[in-house]
């Protein structure tokens, strides 16, 4: 039995996943620390997205393992992962469109045990996001881009989760709602939720977290803290130069 | 126009049947994708539990209402486990053929084994005789029903926006992968919604037995359809309102027939259809919210 304190909060050691028998990531190893933000880099459709649906258990593992938390997730269903303490605000917000924005929330907030707790995260996501809070009962599919990754982020938020795996939150907003979402996501970093972040935006990566994985073609060809990786050259020439 | 009214209220107790049968009907449509054949089954094999109590074995009327309760959850959730959850990552054209082989097969076991004849259902007699009021007469029976309905109306409205179960269903309904990951035990929801669909339909077999007086083995094939239109127009998923269509839809129709040359008097099935496809050509999302994407 291994007795050495295990200060990753997420391991992934090996992992190749994928849809039916064509694994579209491979041989994935990638840690995370309590307390980290880290960026998954890299072009579209090369498997960043198929990582964070990997380890919330939505697309099929086909080798490998992961850890959360010292526990061995790798068969688990979502629900129980959720319940683990991981949350997932993906690509394109997937918010409930058919719910109000804080019936939205209350289901972010399912796992909680008591009113109070809900409560209490609810006034917190509200100083987060003051917007949503104004649009408490409006019909989620009504807001606004910007408004909508708000309000993903914050149902991440409501369970207390240890983890959240965030996917692309700029795609397609405005520079100054970006902004205000990257310093909102130092706030929730620093208040002790751990974040992988999925952005193909570099400078917003980089700029957030403290170390990344490059990807290509499915696998992680660079890994480095983030001054490491943005001192690199290919990363200077192919991911900064155009911005 | 006191024809009129009274054509109305001629027409709320068996508004009251589709709006409930309709009601449970949207909810298993919304949650998983399932256009239920089985749902008219299902309400007769409720009535069925009902007629052996009442009728063969003379227990009194309450105990044959709770049997067809009993007798009506236990069927669909059975149908839901044999016969929907294998299949339920194949489709909506799977899960429907599927409901439509189970209706056939339990329509047709009843049949062989009860025959497809009118089974009489003797109801108390305080819930027989009318009330007249000026010119109007009102069914005992009927007041009944819609209080009952009534009630159960509030409940499930309640229910569906307060309590975090119902915002689960309806979350489900929209997204059940994303729900999944807020830790929301699908399965289970999904099997509660079944089992709550299922005792709608339940009541509507009691509903049944109170306003015809006789059950038979093919209750379920006109009712069913029915139930699907009501789900339609009132919006996939919105429990609330499909069961106030369900009222819309009976006292259209009744005007409808009231309004029809006698010889054409057979047409009033033929008002379903209309609403039907007028919904689909001018708001296809139906009357109020629905709860899919």
């Amino acid at each position: 039995m291994n007795i050495q304190p295990n200060t990753n909060l997420l391991e992934i050691h090996h992992v190749s996943a994928g849809y039916g028998k064509l694994s579209v990531i491979h041989d994935i190893n990638i840690k995370i620390q309590s307390g980290q933000i880290v960026a998954l880099l890299g072009s579209n459709g090369l498997g960043k997205t198929t990582i964070l649906r990997t380890i919330i258990g939505q697309t099929k593992l086909i080798e490998g393992k992961i850890l959360f938390d010292g526990k061995d997730i790798t068969t688990e269903k979502t629900h129980l992962r959720a319940a683990k303490g991981i949350s997932y605000c993906p690509e394109g917000r997937a918010i409930f469109g058919n719910l109000s924005c804080r019936e939205n929330l209350q289901a972010g907030g399912y796992l909680l045990d008591s009113n109070k707790d809900f409560q209490k995260n609810l006034e917190w996501v509200y100083s987060l996001f003051p917007i949503l809070k104004e649009r408490e009962h409006q019909i989620a599919e009504s807001l606004s881009g910007g408004e909508q990754e708000m309000l993903a982020i914050s149902r991440a938020l409501m369970s207390n989760p240890k983890l959240m795996l965030l996917d692309e939150p700029s795609l397609g907003l405005a520079p100054q709602i970006v902004q205000r979402i990257a310093l909102t996501l130092r706030e929730i970093n620093t208040s002790g939720v751990s974040v992988l972040l999925v952005e193909q935006n570099a400078h917003l990566a980089l700029e957030l977290a403290s170390y990344g994985y490059l990807m290509k073609k499915g696998t992680v060809t660079l890994e480095g803290s983030t001054q490491e990786l943005a001192n690199n050259d290919f990363v200077k020439k192919v991911y900064l130069g155009a911005h | 126009m006191s024809y009129l009214i009274q054509q109305t209220i001629n027409a709320l107790g068996w508004g009251s049947v589709i709006g409930l049968l309709g009601a449970g009907y949207t909810m298993t449509f919304g949650i998983i994708g399932l256009v239920n054949f089985a749902h008219g089954e299902v309400m007769m094999v409720g009535g069925f539990f009902a007629f052996f109590l009442i009728s063969l074995l003379n227990l009194p009327f309450w105990v044959g209402a709770i049997a067809s309760l009993a007798g009506a959850i236990l069927t669909g959730v059975l149908v839901e486990r044999i016969c929907f959850k294998p299949v339920r990552e194949a489709g909506m054209i799977t899960l429907f053929i599927t409901s439509l082989g189970a209706s056939i097969v339990i329509k047709n076991l009843a049949i062989i084994f009860f025959g497809d004849q009118l089974n009489p259902i003797e109801i108390p007699s305080f819930m027989q005789g009318v009330y007249l009021v000026g010119d109007l007469i009102f069914f005992k029976k009927t007041i009944l029903i819609l209080t009952i309905t009534l009630i159960i109306g509030i409940t499930l409205s309640l229910f569906v926006k307060k309590t975090k179960l119902g915002v689960a269903m309806r979350s489900i309904s929209y997204d059940s992968q994303m729900s999944q990951t807020m830790g929301i035990n699908t399965e289970k929801v999904i099997i509660f919604t079944f089992v709550i669909s299922s005792a709608l339909c339940g009541i509507c077999g009691i509903y049944w037995s109170i306003l015809f007086g006789a059950i038979s083995s093919s209750m379920g094939t006109y009712a069913v359809v029915a139930a699907f239109i009501t789900s339609v127009v009132g919006g996939i998923g919105n429990i609330t309102g499909a069961l106030v269509t369900g009222y819309i839809l009976a006292i259209g129709g009744s005007l409808f027939a009231a309004f029809l040359p006698p010889e054409l008097v057979g047409m009033k099935p033929l008002f379903l259809w209309i609403v039907f496809f007028a919904i689909l050509l001018f708001k296809p999302s139906g009357l109020f919210r629905a709860n899919i994407k």
